[in-house]
């Protein structure tokens, strides 16, 4: 459900002119002092609030907070995800792995639950997306994980 | 009065009774788990004491770490906030033996109204509804049948050793009855081991409400009105109210001498909360009592000018009430909202991190219990919520836009909350305009998405704040000028939104 869009960027003496998917808009003053950020668009100044680590911005405007990542990181990242889609098992959210009920060579069907991690009071079942054979498991029951990491990964049914 | 509490529990609820404790001149003593060594509450103490590792089990439900901390600080009282140990009996009787005060009920209380079936009996005597149902489970499908025409259909059947809605059936008319019967005792059995399942009238569109109640050891009861807790996630509030709009004076008296009863009944002392469940042709039913300070009780405090926390310590030190029914009145209108570490695009899952920003709204009406501060990070181990933003005004309509408005000023990045979420609930027509129950969240899955509108600004200050406005750039394929009044463009690339359903329509 990932919205992508593709951004240029150039300027104009002191006007920005920002593309986003084709479309140009301009934009002048800007401004960014400590996580606020202001400038002109159209009739309106628009003001909101940016924090940024590594890879990810955090933006609140209007109410609402946004996850923005650079897709160039993510797709390989999807990419990676979709060769592994069926193959491996990742959590959305970091936690502590409560429960591995598999082990290697186990044959697992579709929907089985591969893993369990916990985070806040809330159990989350991981789920098989396909039948196949346990190949790998990169953790242990006690482990603290990070969202996105592969904790199993299978391979296909030999015929 | 005691000189010293130990306050058993951490973050917002941990602040909120320290607090409490300095305003009547009592020394507040903390605890902490590994984790939180570094958390905010214990900014709040005068004293803190280390009880334990990060995993629940080790620290805030270590009845023996926490008796020891408390006679260390020598505190006379411990108080449980809420969750946690709050409502173990074994943790009050603890207390009791080593002749420490329990800031709550005693704990022969506790365990009656922790019995949900023998507190239900209980309440019936005293002629307080409950859910009509089966008293004494059966198997014969025929006592089945004759119940549910008597209650009126539809009807919910149960497992016994039931939760998460496994084994549960709603059947709407007679023709389904033998066969869900059969159904639920058969996913029963798989589930629980246990075939056994009853059943009750099911309630559609039920609102939840539950009253306020203070009972001091002198035999004094008083309520303080209610508290309308309908807008749920997963069964877990998300926002409350009071007055609800679903009461008038006459019910609301009903429903809240019934509550007296209840824990006059169960010789229940200090501050309770009788929960009741009221359908559409305005019956109401006992649900359950709880037997903490709420999460929700500041909007209580906030229409009544009574302080909870402090009415429990004084309950608990043997003080009188020193207030009766008729001096207690509703004022104006409040409202909370539970802000919480957690994605409601995605399935409300827990998100945990370091907070890298945080504003906090304030303003008149305005009141934030809160447990964070910026730079801390959110650990994994314990419940999502941040803090509560709670607002009161004179009247139901300027208090929601209030609340939009204070949703909106308050800003958390670094970890995804709810905020937006929590603001799209305030905006929306149906909760304006009283018309909702328990399944709000879920009826109106689509209404409270995040609508696309704003991603253009977003994005342009994202292009703002990563692309570097000195540098000349390189040359992008299909850029054919020749002479530059201009900067070459700049390939940002592409951006991804993360996670988000947008309605695609608006």
């Amino acid at each position: 459900m990932d919205d992508i869009h593709n951004v240029l960027f150039t300027k104009e003496k002191d006007i920005y002119v920002i593309s986003i998917d084709q479309k140009e808009y301009r934009v002048k003053d800007y401004l960014f002092q400590g996580c606020h950020l202001s400038f002109e668009m159209g009739e309106s100044r628009i003001s909101m609030y940016i924090a940024q680590d590594a890879d990810r911005n955090y933006i609140s405007y209007n109410g609402e907070c946004y996850i923005i990542e650079r897709a160039r990181a993510a797709k390989a990242g999807r990419r990676g995800a979709a060769a592994h889609h069926a193959s491996s098992v990742s959590s959305p959210m970091p936690g502590l792995l409560v429960k591995l009920p598999i082990a290697i060579g186990a044959r697992v069907s579709a929907g089985q639950t591969l893993a369990i991690v916990e985070a806040m009071k809330m159990q989350n079942e991981l789920r098989a997306s396909r039948d196949g054979i346990v190949a790998k498991i990169n953790f242990k029951e006690g482990d603290q994980i990070d969202a996105f990491q592969p904790i199993v990964e299978l391979e296909p049914q030999k015929k | 009065m005691f000189k010293r509490i130990l306050i058993a529990n951490r973050g917002e609820i941990a602040i909120r009774v320290a607090r409490a404790c300095r305003e009547i001149g009592i020394s507040p003593v903390g605890v902490y788990s590994s984790v939180d060594r570094n958390s905010f509450h214990l900014q709040f103490m005068d004293r803190v004491f280390w009880i334990g590792d990060s995993p629940p089990q080790a620290s805030y439900l270590n009845i023996e770490g926490i008796i020891d901390a408390a006679k260390k600080a020598k505190a006379e009282a411990i108080h449980p906030g809420y969750g946690f140990l709050a409502e173990n009996s074994k943790f009050a009787e603890a207390c009791e033996d080593n002749g420490i005060v329990f800031v709550g009920p005693d704990a022969k209380a506790l365990a009656l109204v922790g019995d949900k079936v023998a507190s239900r009996n209980t309440v019936q005597k005293v002629g307080v509804p409950i859910i009509p149902g089966m008293q004494v489970v059966d198997t014969d499908i025929g006592v089945f049948k004759e119940l549910a025409s008597k209650v009126g259909y539809p009807v919910i059947v149960k497992a016994s050793m039931g939760g998460g809605g496994k084994g549960m059936r709603i059947v709407r008319n007679e023709s389904e009855l033998e066969a869900s019967v059969a159904a639920g005792q058969r996913e029963a059995k798989s589930a629980f081991g246990d075939e056994t399942v009853y059943l009750e009238k099911y309630i559609q569109r039920p609102r939840h409400i539950e009253f306020q109640v203070l009972r001091d050891h002198h035999g004094n009861t008083i309520h303080l009105f209610e508290r309308e807790c309908s807008i749920q996630r997963r069964h877990q509030k998300i926002i409350e109210e009071t007055p609800s709009v679903a009461l008038d004076d006459e019910l609301r008296h009903r429903m809240g001498e019934a509550a007296k009863k209840v824990i006059e009944v169960a010789e229940y002392t200090n501050a309770g909360t009788v929960e009741f469940l009221l359908d559409e042709n305005r019956s109401f039913y006992f649900l359950e009592v709880n037997a903490r300070v709420q999460v929700e009780h500041p909007i209580t405090e906030m229409v009544t000018g009574v302080d909870l926390v402090r009415k429990q310590i004084n309950i608990a030190a043997g003080h009188r009430l020193g207030l009766c029914q008729d001096a207690v009145k509703q004022r104006g209108h409040a409202i909370e909202a539970r802000i919480y570490a957690e994605d409601p695009e995605n399935s409300f899952l827990p998100s945990p991190g370091k907070i890298r920003f945080l504003n906090e709204p304030s303003g008149p009406g305005i009141r934030v219990d809160s447990g964070i501060y910026q730079g801390w990070n959110v650990p994994p181990h314990y419940d999502p919520i941040l803090s509560k933003l709670v607002i009161w005004s004179e009247d139901r309509e300027t208090a929601i836009r209030r609340m939009s408005g204070a949703l909106k000023d308050y800003v958390i990045l670094g970890i995804m909350t709810n905020l937006g979420y929590l603001k799209r609930i305030m905006d929306n027509e149906k909760f304006l305009n009283g018309d909702y129950h328990t399944h709000f969240i879920d009826d109106n899955e689509k209404a409270l998405r995040l609508s696309k509108g704003d991603l253009i600004q977003v994005l342009a200050g994202i292009a703002l704040v990563s692309a570097d406005a000195e540098n000349t750039g390189v040359r992008i394929p299909g850029d054919t000028r020749t002479e530059y009044t201009s900067t070459p463009w700049q390939e940002l690339g592409d951006w991804k939104i993360c996670g988000r359903q947008v309605n695609r329509q608006r």
